[in-house]
């Protein structure tokens, strides 16, 4: 998994994640979320574009770091998840919950 | 992995003779030939059960038992003791004293046995339930848990001989089931709660994230589901119940997702709620597959989540497959499994052939896993489970998994 965050207008970071996130890969995803946290940036894009697949190790990053973003009055958007991604984010019914944009115009105006 | 037995006695032969019963009946026989060396050798290294000789010299079995209760990694160890004399003053001590059991010299062998694994019996699920508590009275803290890592790793090898033995017998329906587990701690698991004479609780779940903090959300789902369901009525109800409970004494990373059920026998109903599980299979009577879609936020991480209860109709014939998804994201092998010499790839060329899988994203899915359904629907429960398995066997090229997997299939009688 290899990974880029780029900080944008209104302070939003997106994520652009590139590859799958499982294992060791998961700890890194959730270190770098973290970091986006407390370095004051409660407004995170997370681009699953080029992720296949994630573990549930990743899902419960997700997870958790969508609840610290809310705490500090800021939001998590998913980025366009493919299939596999997406089927896990209905059957776990994580979609009613998080907000999931197709392109990243979109993404960015759910903060606005 | 197995429970240990500390035999003490100052007799060799009997700790020879004990040695020899206990061991093929799967446990760990450690010795010790008096009072002291058996103290220090439950204090070191407590084991699951003491069998302990009362006549020794210099330290006596009751001035052992008193030793023991005083230390804090022995107190809750059971102990049975063992006296050629059958007098009921010692057996009062002893009881008094603290013992657990007792056996009288000359002893028959399957007698002692029987104690030991009527005893262990008893006391597992307080070794299961103490630390528990002890964790949830702090809060899950990190403290908590490391000092119940040792606890808990005792209750993960204990966790397997909690799961039913066998799938239940029911009038008009054959139940079998599968658990394949990758690591020591499996995070999937599956009970049959007896709830009446018609109707019995199914759940099937798989606990996320790993180690002790998986295995201790496992033991709260479960022990939490056994007292629930005999207090609210619907499958949804219960599943709310759990997930206040879980969403509010765990982190939110750790979660389970589980489908909670209710087979009818009179009615020949399954009424369930799904908790971001993967969805069940319906094999129906016309001969096509419907995926029970009728699902609910996964359990632990929102504790405003709300739950659904569906029923679904089983005619005769008709098959109801559960599953984990270590059997839907089992990764494609490079080549089926040959019948002959086959040897199993190491370790590294496997995550390689794993990785290369998810790259390609090939898994085993849902629609192979259906399509094994139809084809294989004929057979019994149990026939059944076992042409899902050889059919993931061959699609990865290999016996082994890497992840948890667990199957229930539940099949009406004609």
């Amino acid at each position: 998994m290899n990974f880029d965050t780029t900080i944008g207008k209104e302070n939003i970071s997106t994520l652009h994640i590139e590859g799958k996130i499982l294992g060791n890969a998961t700890d890194t995803f959730r270190k770098e979320m973290e970091m986006q946290l407390q370095t004051g940036h409660d407004k995170l894009v997370v681009d699953l574009t080029n992720v296949p697949l994630i573990d549930s190790s990743a899902l419960g990053a997700i997870v958790t770091t969508l609840k610290s973003c809310q705490e500090l009055g800021g939001k998590l958007v998913l980025l366009n998840p493919q299939k596999a991604v997406q089927e896990v984010l209905e059957v776990t019914h994580l979609s009613t919950v998080i907000e999931i944009y197709d392109t990243e115009e979109s993404a960015r105006d759910a903060f606005m | 992995m197995a429970e240990t037995i500390l035999v003490v006695d100052d007799d060799l032969d009997i700790l020879e003779l004990l040695k020899m019963n206990l061991e093929p009946e799967g446990y760990k026989v450690r010795t010790a030939s008096d009072g002291d060396s058996a103290v220090q050798s439950a204090g070191t290294d407590p084991p699951d059960l003491i069998l302990l000789d009362v006549m020794m010299p210099h330290k006596d079995g009751f001035q052992v038992i008193e030793e023991l209760k005083n230390i804090e990694e022995t107190k809750n160890v059971p102990v049975i003791l063992v006296t050629a004399r059958g007098q009921t003053e010692d057996k009062v001590r002893g009881l008094d004293t603290g013992a657990d059991d007792y056996i009288t010299k000359p002893f028959d062998l399957r007698e002692v046995t029987a104690r030991v694994e009527a005893v262990l019996g008893r006391t597992r699920p307080i070794k299961y339930i103490n630390p528990l508590m002890r964790a949830m009275g702090e809060g899950f803290s990190e403290e908590g848990l490391e000092q119940l890592a040792g606890h808990l790793q005792a209750a993960a090898a204990i966790q397997k001989k909690l799961l039913p033995e066998k799938a239940p017998n029911l009038d008009g329906f054959d139940i079998a089931t599968l658990l394949q587990s990758s690591t020591s701690v499996s995070g999937d698991f599956y009970d049959f709660i007896p709830l009446s004479e018609t109707q019995i609780g199914i759940v099937l779940g798989d606990v996320k994230g790993s180690g002790i903090p998986a295995a201790l959300l496992m033991v709260m789902i479960r022990t939490a589901l056994r007292l629930l369901c005999h207090e609210e009525d619907t499958p949804a109800a219960i599943l709310k119940r759990i997930n206040d409970l879980v969403a509010r004494d765990t982190e939110a990373d750790l979660f389970a997702t589980m489908i909670y059920g209710i087979l009818d026998t009179a009615t020949s109903t399954f009424t369930y709620a799904n908790g971001g599980h993967c969805y069940p299979l319906h094999w129906n009577n016309a001969r096509s597959i419907d995926v029970l879609k009728t699902g609910s936020m996964l359990i632990g991480a929102f504790e405003e989540a709300t739950f659904t209860t569906s029923t679904c109709l089983l005619e005769p014939n008709d098959v109801l497959v559960f599953y984990t998804d270590g059997i839907t994201e089992t990764a494609a092998g490079d080549a089926p499994v040959s019948d002959g010499n086959h040897s199993e790839p190491t370790n590294s060329e496997q995550d390689d052939m794993c990785q290369d899988a998810i790259l390609t994203d090939t898994f085993y899915g849902g629609d192979r896993l259906a399509a094994c359904l139809s084809k294989n629907a004929a057979l019994s429960a149990s026939a059944l489970c076992e042409a899902i398995v050889n059919d993931l066997a061959h699609f990865s090229g290999s016996t082994q998994t890497h992840d948890d997997r667990a199957l229930i299939v539940i099949k009406r009688d004609v």
